[in-house]
């Protein structure tokens, strides 16, 4: 009977008015703003840094070209103006989203960055998603009575993963899965070969749920402790009904940070593992087109990590603005 | 009858008794067992100073301990196996000594992270004292500025200014010193934030104390317990971060006997010997591991202490 009341009431709390929502994206605004500001001081600084780390023409001409050559590809690309003259000419473009054409391949930079905006985050998604399916569940479990001794080794197992780098978990499942019982493909990717994502998702993950697992158990440990749960205990609710009806969301609002933290941090970060399992994603390009010195890719690319970045922290904002009803400031 | 006791035991030396334990004095795990530093210590600190321990010496003294040149490789003991020809843990496609190169790798990492580590601690704290002293345009320039170095996934920075910066050991300290100091930073800040209201900051203020005094002389030590803890925990991910760059061929030069480099030649060989692969992966996640534990311990005993501290 009282649980009935209590959720009547708090449905009577939680609900959202056309108003609520607009409040709500005012400081989406505001976060749009810096992005602005980011963008540009980014942009600005990769500019003068990358020029001063090569010349472009020299990249693009080869080692061997004759200093006639030079200056054709210098006359051609504009190159030979002065630098602060180039800037705001490369600014003007940057603002229609040209960041010209890559080096090396004579493609639109941006296109070539956004062909590779599904992969990447097709394997961020999947290693986030593995990653959350074990961590939640083992995490419930390890924090609602942390003292056993099976679950003190179970985090003991975590403090060891949490040690192992994800390349060298990467590397090991390779040398397992790949080489020896020749079951999995150890690089390439096919969108529909489900087979060529297990081991760069299993090394992602194997890297990014010990810390997750630990959120969450310390966090259901601690609201095991709260003075709701006691009361819940106290009307009688089951211990399956305290642990994921009670403790469990709320434990999962404080992970919510730490999955958009990690989901952010793969945007670009999975480098390495792109590169092990030739995944062709945004962190392959980037050391692909840093050690080429391939500048418009380079600039496209930070352009784009920048927006995505920035649109992963914003919804996790959002979510929790929905999930939470303390976070909803009512006319404040 | 033995199990119907009258009398409970009084006193310290009699509770010792009924406890079974030594009452002389020179018994080594009697007095352990009622001194401090009983208390203070748990199986995970005693694993961790073992390892933390055997990881200096091996750092310190690896020139003695290394059995063979880590550069030097003899062609016709190629893939050796562990313990084959005076070979501790095999050897390398070039007939190299894994151990002893395992060992010249824990040397450059630790020279590395160390280096880098004490870089960040020192702009972290400064820069979090500094933004969390008053408010004003310090703070502003200071919040924006880690605001936008965080707004890029810690690799991808490094990648893109190691790549343009070069090879070798300097700019790949100086890279990660100068660029992964965030988190030291934002520790400091949000505890020093608090530790300027005090009163006892107030009182110094009022007193005419100089406002580096009170940064360095009264704010510092409030801060100090974390800042041992993160320089632990932070430790590990340089070490992580070296290696990585090592291993994708932007960190340290090639042929430097480094564990990413290690793994990254390893590669090739996967079927043919798969120590090459195990050695350096193995030596990564113990040095991981012990400094991690060497964090969760010293944060363990400041806590003990009653200080908390949240990592």
């Amino acid at each position: 009977m009282s649980s009935d009341t209590a959720s009547a009431s708090s449905a009577a709390n939680t609900k959202t008015t056309a108003q609520d929502i607009l409040t709500g994206l005012i400081p989406l605004f505001l976060q749009l703003r810096k992005l602005a500001w980011l963008i540009f001081a980014v942009t600005t600084l990769l500019f003068f840094v990358l020029r001063q780390a090569g010349d472009p023409a020299l990249v693009l001409a080869g080692n061997d070209a004759t200093p006639e050559q030079l200056a054709a590809i210098r006359a051609q690309f504009g190159l030979d103006r002065p630098l602060l003259i180039q800037y705001f000419s490369y600014m003007w473009n940057v603002l229609q989203f040209d960041f010209g054409k890559s080096l090396a391949s004579a493609e639109p930079a941006l296109g070539k960055v956004l062909d590779m905006v599904p992969r990447t985050l097709h394997l961020a998604g999947m290693a986030i998603l593995l990653t959350a399916s074990i961590a939640i569940p083992l995490g419930s479990w390890l924090g609602f009575k942390p003292e056993n001794p099976e679950r003190r080794m179970v985090s003991g197992f975590l403090f060891v993963m949490q040690g192992v780098p994800g390349f060298v978990t990467a590397l090991v499942l390779i040398q397992i899965f790949a080489v020896n019982l020749r079951l999995l493909p150890s690089l390439g990717y096919e969108w529909y070969e489900p087979k060529t994502w297990v081991l760069p998702v299993c090394s992602l993950a194997s890297f990014l749920f010990p810390s997750l697992t630990r959120v969450v158990a310390a966090n259901v440990a601690e609201a095991m402790r709260e003075d709701y749960i006691r009361t819940a205990r106290a009307n009688g609710a089951s211990q399956m009904a305290l642990l994921w009806k009670h403790a469990v969301p709320n434990a999962l609002l404080g992970a919510a940070a730490l999955i958009g933290t990690q989901f952010a941090a793969l945007l670009g970060g999975s480098a390495i593992i792109e590169t092990i399992f030739s995944w062709p994603g945004m962190g392959w390009l980037l050391l692909e087109s840093v050690q080429t010195l391939d500048f418009p890719v380079v600039q496209a690319l930070a352009f784009m990590i920048a927006i995505l970045v920035f649109s992963v922290n914003a919804s996790t904002d959002l979510v929790f603005r929905f999930l939470d009803p303390r976070l909803r400031t009512k006319g404040a | 009858m033995a199990d119907h006791q009258i009398s409970k035991p009084e006193g310290p030396v009699a509770i010792a008794k009924a406890e079974g334990a030594s009452l002389n004095p020179l018994d080594p795990i009697a007095r352990f067992n009622r001194s401090k530093l009983k208390q203070y210590t748990n199986i995970e600190i005693v694993v961790a100073s073992i390892l933390f321990i055997a990881i200096v010496i091996l750092a310190v003294f690896g020139a003695f301990l290394q059995t063979h040149d880590p550069m030097q490789g003899d062609l016709m003991a190629r893939f050796a196996k562990a313990g084959e020809k005076d070979y501790l843990l095999g050897s390398d496609h070039l007939g190299r000594d894994l151990w002893s190169r395992a060992v010249a790798g824990l040397q450059w990492s630790m020279a590395c992270a160390l280096t880098a580590n004490i870089i960040n601690l020192f702009i972290g704290t400064t820069l979090g004292l500094m933004a969390a002293e008053k408010e004003g345009w310090a703070r502003t320039i200071i919040r924006q500025f880690t605001d936008t170095l965080q707004s890029f996934p810690f690799l991808v920075v490094a990648i893109v200014v190691v790549v343009i910066v070069g090879h070798g050991f300097v700019p790949l300290v100086f890279t990660l010193g100068l660029l992964a100091w965030v988190v030291f930073m934002r520790v400091v800040y949000a505890e020093a934030t608090s530790i300027y209201q005090r009163d006892y900051v107030k009182a110094a203020r009022i007193a005419g104390v100089s406002r580096i005094a009170i940064m360095f002389g009264h704010v510092l030590p409030g801060v100090r317990a974390s800042l041992f803890v993160i320089f632990a925990f932070h430790f590990a991910g340089l070490l992580i971060a070296e290696s990585a760059l090592s291993f994708l061929g932007i960190g340290a030069p090639l042929g430097v006997p480094t564990w990413g480099n290690m793994l990254a030649e390893s590669r090739q060989y996967l079927l043919k010997a798969p120590g090459m692969l195990m050695v350096p992966a193995g030596a990564i996640v113990l040095a991981v591991i012990t400094m991690n534990l060497v964090g969760d311990g010293i944060a363990s005993l400041s806590r003990k202490r009653g200080r908390s501290i949240d990592v």
